[in-house]
């Protein structure tokens, strides 16, 4: 099924053109919004309302599951086979602690790139963006540009259009 | 700086993975004669036995671990300048820190060949992991060495994941620069990803968790590789002090290696020296000779205890390596790491790149020598008199050692020809933003 897309993008030099652009786009009730920049910028997060990330949640499940993997494993393995070691104890808490540390990160880190990969899908797929050769083929966004693009329906195209061009971007395309 | 733009970065990491020249393909060939005699050498090993390499009765740990430990301490400088002055946010970091991650992957993948080289029979070196077994024979979980193998593994996962999600943005800033089948490959590696709002938010939260679990994990994993040696009771090896006294003498190799491989970076592409300015040098050189005070500090410390304690096998063993038939290393190993880097306390020999280029240098080279010193002497010394001896370095060995860097050297030649060795996000998140209303 071809995706489809009806709305408006548009290419900024600067910076705050950008920002304001987003600022104005959200007062007048478009949400459905979508920026390019060549790297982070806390100046577009706080345009966009400063949203916030779900990832921290599976890398602290990610850490959770590393160490119970850990004790896990120690005690299974350990009574398993006994191997006394110079009269100490055969479950001994201390020697579970570096594998269970390590453990731990390793899992909080796969944990936390597989969730980075997921919400940027689901983002993606929730926020399509426009399908035109134009937009696939533009290349100046991680290098010097930004980008707004705006999901409306084709009665808001002129609307959204305006706006962008109040805030002197530097083209600006429509999609239906 | 101030000419810098965001196109400028682009253009001048799209330049350095131009096609190799001929001062490319020379150092190719320099390094990969070093790998292969390596490669011989150790096949040679394989053939004959470890009777071929130096390592005997009492030395029973000599040039390998000793390897070991000296790559695995390269290794940190990498995960320390990307994580660690990442959440202190060190403005000299973003454009080193690309190769030093990079520097760290490699060294890891260096110091991983080790423990195999050193087993002999490499091909039991799986032997190490806890697998299903039918004799149901697990490994001891109260081994030291066991415990490095989990941090060994878990320290190399993450600086790989690492390394590979701070690529991500930087390969698609490449990949819209290029064209045909450079572009297919940099359009794959880049995972489609565009620099939208969405895809920064997950991906800056995601990078600034990764630098937070990856800071302690940099200062556990020396912690544990210290205990290889603390954990047991070898005069010189028996010490508390090991763990921090370790961190310390990776961080400092590590930055020593970090200032190695950027200066010749820096020569080899003129556009970078825009980027990785003196002042990026200079702030690494303060941190070498901050931690070479420490580690001279704990040298001190070391012999103090040994005083102190009034542990007569302790004093003889502290005796043995300054003044016993090794103290060739050990007063070598002062020169290095005490001495050299003083002169960094002068901002001349800071900003002088020749400078920092030669104490970098001797620096590596002294803290090869003080991980032969703990080695080697140590084990050389312990209670029994009729047990001492001392270590005769073979070609096998030595062979070996070189072909290591030659391995280390050939990944990051790679490196810097197909990947950008410069954080090109980050690079454009320290410039001025372009506003049209100046602020």
């Amino acid at each position: 099924m071809k995706q489809k897309f009806c709305g408006v993008w548009a290419t900024y030099e600067f910076l705050d053109d950008t920002c304001e652009t987003i600022k104005e786009l959200r007062n007048s009730g478009f949400n459905k919004i979508t920026t390019h920049a060549p790297c982070p910028r806390h100046e577009i997060d706080h345009a966009l309302g400063d949203p916030q990330s779900r990832v921290p949640f599976f890398t602290l499940a990610g850490a959770f599951v590393g160490f119970g993997l850990a004790i896990l494993i120690i005690y299974k393995m350990t009574l398993s086979w006994i191997l006394p070691v110079s009269g100490k104890p055969v479950i001994s808490i201390p020697i579970m602690g570096p594998i269970a540390f390590e453990l731990s990160v390793l899992l909080s880190i796969f944990f936390t790139a597989g969730a980075i990969v997921l919400l940027i899908l689901k983002d993606t797929l929730r926020h399509p963006g426009p399908i035109s050769k134009k937009y696939k083929d533009y290349n100046r966004f991680m290098r010097d540009r930004f980008g707004v693009v705006v999901a409306c329906e084709e009665n808001q195209l002129s609307a959204i259009e305006s706006i962008m061009k109040k805030y002197q971007a530097e083209e600006v395309n429509s999609e239906t | 700086m101030s000419q810098i733009s965001y196109g400028t970065i682009n253009d001048r990491v799209v330049q350095s993975m131009e096609p190799p020249g001929r001062p490319w393909l020379v150092s190719m060939v320099l390094v990969l004669s070093a790998l292969s005699m390596g490669v011989f050498a150790w096949s040679y090993q394989l053939r004959q036995g470890l009777e071929y390499s130096g390592i005997s009765h009492p030395i029973a740990w000599g040039v390998y671990i000793t390897n070991f430990v000296f790559w695995i301490g390269i290794g940190h400088a990498g995960t320390l300048i990307s994580a660690v002055l990442y959440l202190v946010r060190a403005p000299f970091r973003n454009s080193i820190y690309r190769a030093s991650e990079a520097m760290t992957v490699f060294a890891v993948m260096t110091a991983g060949l080790f423990p195999v080289i050193h087993l002999g029979r490499a091909w039991f070196a799986y032997w190490l992991l806890p697998y299903p077994n039918q004799r149901e024979l697990w490994v001891n979980f109260k081994s030291p060495l066991l415990w490095d193998v989990f941090a060994i593994s878990t320290y190399m996962s993450v600086s790989i994941a690492f390394f590979i999600l701070g690529l991500i943005p930087d390969l698609a800033a490449i990949r819209d620069e290029s064209k045909g089948p450079k572009r297919f490959f940099y359009k794959m590696a880049s995972l489609g990803f565009r620099g939208t709002n969405h895809q920064w938010l997950h991906y800056m939260r995601g990078y600034l968790l990764f630098a937070a679990i990856a800071t302690p994990l940099v200062f556990s994993v020396h912690s544990i590789v210290s205990w290889d040696f603390a954990m047991a009771s070898v005069p010189g090896w028996h010490s508390t002090i090991f763990a921090p006294y370790f961190v310390a003498g990776a961080i400092f190799s590590g930055c020593a290696m970090v200032l190695t491989i950027m200066i010749p970076l820096r020569k080899a592409f003129p556009g970078f020296s825009e980027i990785i300015q003196v002042k990026h040098l200079e702030s690494m050189g303060k941190m070498i000779v901050f931690t070479s005070l420490i580690v001279t500090y704990s040298y001190a410390v070391e012999f103090f205890i040994a005083y102190y304690s009034g542990a007569r096998y302790e004093r003889a063993l502290f005796w043995f390596r300054p003044f016993g038939e090794m103290r060739v290393f050990f007063w070598l190993m002062i020169f290095c790491n005490c001495l050299v880097p003083l002169p960094l306390f002068i901002k001349k020999f800071r900003t002088s790149i020749p400078a920092l280029f030669i104490i970098s240098i001797l620096v590596n080279v002294g803290m090869w020598l003080e991980r032969f010193n703990i080695v080697g002497t140590s084990l050389a010394h312990e209670y029994d008199p009729f047990a001492w001896g001392s270590y005769q370095f073979e070609w096998v060995e030595i062979w070996i050692t070189i072909g290591s860097f030659g391995w280390f050297f050939m990944w990051f030649f790679i490196f810097v020809k197909i990947m950008p060795s410069i954080a090109v996000a980050e690079m454009k998140e320290t410039l001025p933003p372009p506003f049209r209303n100046k602020r």
